[in-house]
């Protein structure tokens, strides 16, 4: 017989998967919004604005800091402290090296001259791919406490369920990050 | 009006702050002297469905007295040509009706369904709450606090004034300045917030809480709808909170997605209806629902076409996301586009009218019974039905050259909405009170209701129809004798005061019923489905043991078999209830944190947002699970 | 009730006769045409349903007879129900092709490409802004919230605004084209009788939308050509 725990870890995570949808169809429409407007009329060219060289390490960074959330989950599967200690710890550093390269390459546009009302190319790209950022941002509060939450005694399979909705929300801001580099950046890169 | 330390203000607005604060302090001692107050508080710390549904029904009244009044004004105004009623010309009047749309959309009519799906749907599974008790709370909360913003805005002589569909570029801030359409904005993008959870809530619950045997294809009606709805909700509010905050971008921070020489205002026109044209559906599902499930039961008999009852609801979601451009004929979007769109617009009456003919046909050869639930339903079938051919002409591209933004539309869409959701919405009302409050509402008042609302609504629309035909441009706060559209307005009037006079029957009713009448049983309508077979009103866990289901309307067979329905061994967590502030902590924070984004003080906004992540912080703390996680762990 | 609703609105039907329905150019007449035909077909489909339901609600209405009993169950019947699919599918055909075929004739007078105008087609160009309508004719004479049309002769319409969204409405005489900032619409008819006629602003424009009107005076060609030349 399941465990009463595993019912209401399940009516979650079909709750979460729910919300993941809602954010989908949010950035979805973020994405369309960006395709319409760019490459802007007058105003910054995309292929003038972009560096390869950011938009690489960024990806390195976020991409592989969903391989290492990956060692947590293992960890949380056979209940290795250790394992989850240093899956979260490494998906923290990635992400926020992500984070600071990230505010860096906005800063540097916006000190070039490329600022958010410059064009509506500009201004669709700071508001995608600011979103995006924002829910990198959340995502790395949302570790600190989580791992807060792990030095605390809580209940194994409380801990394991909001382990496990943070891992989905993480790979989801990840796929959304792919969708970016191929919509938003590799059109006006490559 | 001058008032003194202020300034000018309207008239209007000086007579509402006087009302409301009298009104307030005339309430707060009547509360004091009757002690309601622990009443009061156990309300807002709930977490039960019935109780949340109680308050959303009642917060939509309220609002529904506003939107209401709201309409009264715009009818005195229009009674005679080259009138000047009070000061509600030119741009108050914009203010007027703009509020009445959203007021009416997205305060009464949203909530009013929701407030039913909250009573109605755990019960009509079987389940003992919804999936998610707290997020419900926050739900509500989310409405309240949007529904506050959005209506405050008129106490600080800041109504929005771009019309419910506030399009661009009237509505950026070139054309509107002021704070008065980020009043819109927020009221709009927090209280959309809490519909998007609450969608979230209704399908885990559909799919997951149903009680043992209650396969999907043994749910009620109005279940299914709001399966339907719900996920209807989940993928059209995003496109609407996307929207506006790019027009939050556009009014507060300087770009230009909807106007100027880069941005596109028929951009905001097609992410607008491809939110708005799913939203009219996510209004007449549940309606759709009730009725069926109040006209099969005051026949006796199964609903007819069960199957194709269902087919019908999924597949009008389904078309519902094809059509949003038929807003749009005039804006010159070309042939190809134009004809597309007016044909799947047509196609959507063939579900509806399966619909329709199945009612019929669920009445024939039953045994009808014309109670006021029934009475809601009866009246809505050909009043839709009027509603539905309008729309089919509307649909046809070219004529509605014509037609566009006439008053027509007007009427054609009051048909609808009026016609559907708040008949509906009144249906389901009758129908449940028992289960929100344990008492009946008066039948002989409920039939003076209906047949004044009934009378006074179509004395009010039907004229409209020819007013439109006759070249009256909708949003309009006057005409000339010499478009004589004189005597169609008039009627017009005079019919709206009907239905407002209506309403007052149900004040009386409410009062009447709860000062004189006794609860009742738990199956006072001699019901079909689960939400009958528990008390009125049900307690906070009332299946226990849960019910085994073997067929569609399992209780009314059970009854008619004279036994009672078998309980079932398989049990599976009930969701976990908690008592708390917090949503309504939230709803404090977000009104803060709002209100210095209407007016751009940084400050605020600062404090509000930090205090708004903040409680995420608090939640995770305060997890109300922990409890029954270490029972099991211990164990 | 609803009955007395009707009736009186066929009296109003009658009684005025009202703007869209008095049709006074081409395109006026194939829109007016294509209404009378959609709400004949509408109308079809109202009666079904209500002889349906007054019939089912007097016969099956309970009585002091019927108090008590129980309906028996029934089966769907398979061939009812395919009924009331396919019928209105039918009805819907024929709408839509006459909707499709005068939506493709009007769409392309309306925004057909302007370099191409073939024939004897006068070109007004058309200015909207907050709250007044500009009207150009192709001699560059310039008239504020009056337009003066000859009868007869085919006119197109090019509009563009100046600030935020309007629609041009001449009931009478045409639908209504939406009035765009930054782009252009088109719109043609040919006026087939003089008179005056009302326009008006049909988008919702801001604080006087509602005083946003002009007039329409389709008058003799040289009448016509007289006032052009007039300074």
């Amino acid at each position: 017989m399941k465990e009463n725990t595993a019912y209401l870890f399940e009516d979650k995570r079909l709750g979460f998967f729910l919300y993941l949808v809602v954010e989908a169809i949010m950035f979805a429409t973020l994405f369309a919004t960006y395709i319409i407007y760019t490459p802007a009329s007058r105003g910054a060219d995309p292929s003038e604005v972009y560096e390869l060289r950011t938009v690489v390490l960024t990806s390195i960074f976020l991409l592989s800091s969903s391989g290492t959330l990956l060692i947590a989950e293992r960890g949380l599967k056979n209940w290795s402290r250790m394992k989850i200690w240093i899956g979260l710890g490494a998906t923290f550093l990635l992400g926020g090296a992500f984070m600071v390269l990230e505010v860096h390459e906005f800063y540097k546009y916006w000190s070039e001259g490329y600022t958010l009302s410059m064009n509506n190319f500009l201004s669709s790209f700071y508001v995608l791919v600011g979103l995006h950022a924002s829910h990198v941002a959340f995502g790395l509060a949302w570790m600190i406490l989580l791992m807060f939450q792990f030095t605390k005694q809580l209940p194994r399979a409380l801990f394991i369920e909001k382990h496990k909705i943070f891992n989905y929300y993480w790979h989801f801001v990840d796929v959304i990050w792919v969708l970016i580099i191929c919509i938003v950046y590799a059109p006006y890169l490559f | 009006m001058n008032v003194p330390f202020i300034g000018e203000v309207p008239s209007d607005i000086v007579v509402s702050w006087i009302v409301t604060v009298l009104l307030g302090i005339f309430i707060m001692w009547w509360m004091t002297s009757r002690r309601k107050w622990p009443l009061v508080g156990e309300y807002v710390t709930t977490t039960d469905n019935r109780k949340i549904g109680t308050m959303y029904i009642l917060l939509a009244m309220v609002f529904f007295i506003r939107g209401g009044m709201d309409a009264m004004f715009i009818r005195t105004q229009l009674a005679v040509p080259e009138n000047e009623f009070w000061v509600f010309q030119s741009q108050k009047y914009n203010e007027v009706f703009t509020t009445h749309g959203t007021v009416m959309i997205f305060f009464v009519a949203m909530p009013l369904l929701i407030g039913l799906m909250n009573i109605a749907v755990p019960l009509q599974l079987g389940a003992n709450d919804l999936a998610f008790p707290y997020l419900n709370s926050i739900s509500f909360w989310l409405f309240v606090a949007g529904g506050v913003i959005f209506n405050m805005a008129f106490f600080f002589n800041a109504a929005p004034n771009a019309g419910w569909t506030s399009y661009a570029p009237l509505a950026t801030d070139t054309y509107t300045t002021g704070p008065n359409n980020n009043y819109y904005i927020f009221g709009l993008q927090i209280s959309g917030l809490g519909t998007i959870f609450t969608a979230i809530n209704m399908i885990v619950t559909i799919v997951r809480l149903r009680a043992p045997g209650m396969k999907m294809t043994r749910m009620p009606l109005f279940s299914w709808a709001t399966l339907i709805t719900s996920i209807l909700i989940l993928i059209a509010f995003p496109v609407l909170t996307i929207s506006l905050l790019l027009l939050t971008f556009d009014r507060l921070y300087g770009t230009s997605f909807f106007l100027g020489e880069y941005g596109n205002p028929v951009y905001w026109q097609h992410l607008f209806w491809i939110f708005g044209h799913p939203e009219v559906y996510i209004l007449i599902l549940p309606a759709f629902g009730i009725f069926s499930d109040i006209i099969s039961t005051f026949s006796k008999k199964r609903v007819y076409g069960y199957t194709s009852m269902v087919i019908a609801i999924c597949l009008i979601g389904l078309l519902g996301f094809m059509v949003w451009a038929h807003h749009m004929f005039t804006v010159g979007l070309g042939a190809l586009a134009n004809a597309i769109f007016a044909i799947t617009t047509m196609l959507i009456a063939v579900p509806t009218g399966i619909k329709i003919f199945n009612w019929l046909f669920t009445m024939r050869r039953g045994v009808v019974r014309i109670t006021t639930p029934m009475l809601f339903s009866l009246g809505f079938i050909p009043t839709f039905v009027i509603g539905g051919v309008t729309g089919v002409m509307l649909a046809v591209a070219a004529a509605d050259y014509q037609y566009h933004d006439s008053y027509f539309v007007v009427a054609h869409f009051h048909y609808t909405m009026i016609g559907g959701t708040i008949l509906g919405a009144f249906a389901g009302i009758y129908y449940w009170y028992p289960k929100m409050t344990g008492k009946m509402l008066d039948e002989k008042l409920g039939k003076w209701h209906f047949w004044l609302f009934i009378i006074g609504f179509h004395l009010t629309f039907m004229p409209q129809h020819f007013a439109g035909l006759n070249g009256m441009p909708r949003r309009v706060y006057t005409y000339t004798w010499e478009d004589g559209l004189f005597l169609l307005n008039f009627v017009s009037t005079i019919g709206a005061f009907l239905m407002g006079a209506s309403m007052l029957f149900v004040a009386w009713n409410l009062y009447k019923t709860h000062r004189y009448t006794d609860k009742v049983g738990p199956d006072p309508w001699d019901g079909r489905t689960l939400e009958w077979t528990v008390d009125s009103p049900p307690s906070e866990h009332p299946f226990h043991p849960i019910p085994k289901v073997d067929s569609i309307d399992a209780y009314w067979y059970s009854k008619l078999d004279k036994k009672p329905l078998p309980s079932s061994e398989e049990i599976r967590p009930s969701p976990i209830p908690v008592k708390t502030i917090q949503p309504l902590v939230l709803a404090g924070i977000l009104i803060f944190m709002s209100i210095g984004f209407i007016y751009q003080w940084v400050w605020m906004q600062v404090i509000g947002g930090s205090l708004a992540l903040g409680f995420f912080i608090l939640r995770s703390l305060t997890d109300e699970r922990e409890k029954t996680y270490r029972e099991e762990e211990e164990s | 009730m609803r009955k007395i609703v009707m009736v009186l609105g066929i009296i109003f039907l009658s009684g005025c006769q009202m703007r869209v329905l008095d049709p006074k150019s081409d395109t006026a007449e194939t829109l007016t045409d294509l209404i009378y035909l959609s709400f004949g077909l509408m109308m079809l489909v109202l009666i079904v349903v209500f002889i349906l339901f007054f019939r089912f609600l007097s016969k099956f209405r309970e009585t002091p007879e019927t108090r008590g009993t129980i309906p028996a169950n029934e089966k769907e019947s398979k061939w009812l129900e395919i009924t009331w699919t396919v019928l209105p599918f039918i009805l819907l055909a024929i709408l839509a092709v006459p909707t499709v075929k005068a939506t493709y004739e009007l769409t392309a007078k309306v925004s057909g490409n302007v370099e191409e105008t073939q024939g004897d087609v006068m070109v007004v160009n058309v200015e909207a802004q907050q709250y007044n309508w500009k009207f150009v004719y192709e001699n560059g004479k310039e008239s504020f919230d009056e337009l003066i049309l000859p009868v007869d002769q085919e006119v197109q319409f090019r509009l563009t605004s100046n600030d935020v969204i309007h629609s041009f409405w001449v009931p009478n005489l045409s639908g209504k084209i939406d009035v765009l900032p930054g782009e252009e619409t088109r719109l043609s008819f040919k006026p087939g009788e003089t008179g005056v006629y009302q326009g008006k602003c049909a988008e919702f424009c801001g604080a006087k939308h509602t005083l946003m009107r002009f007039e329409t005076k389709v008058v003799e060609q040289s009448a016509f050509d007289d006032w052009l030349k007039k300074e």
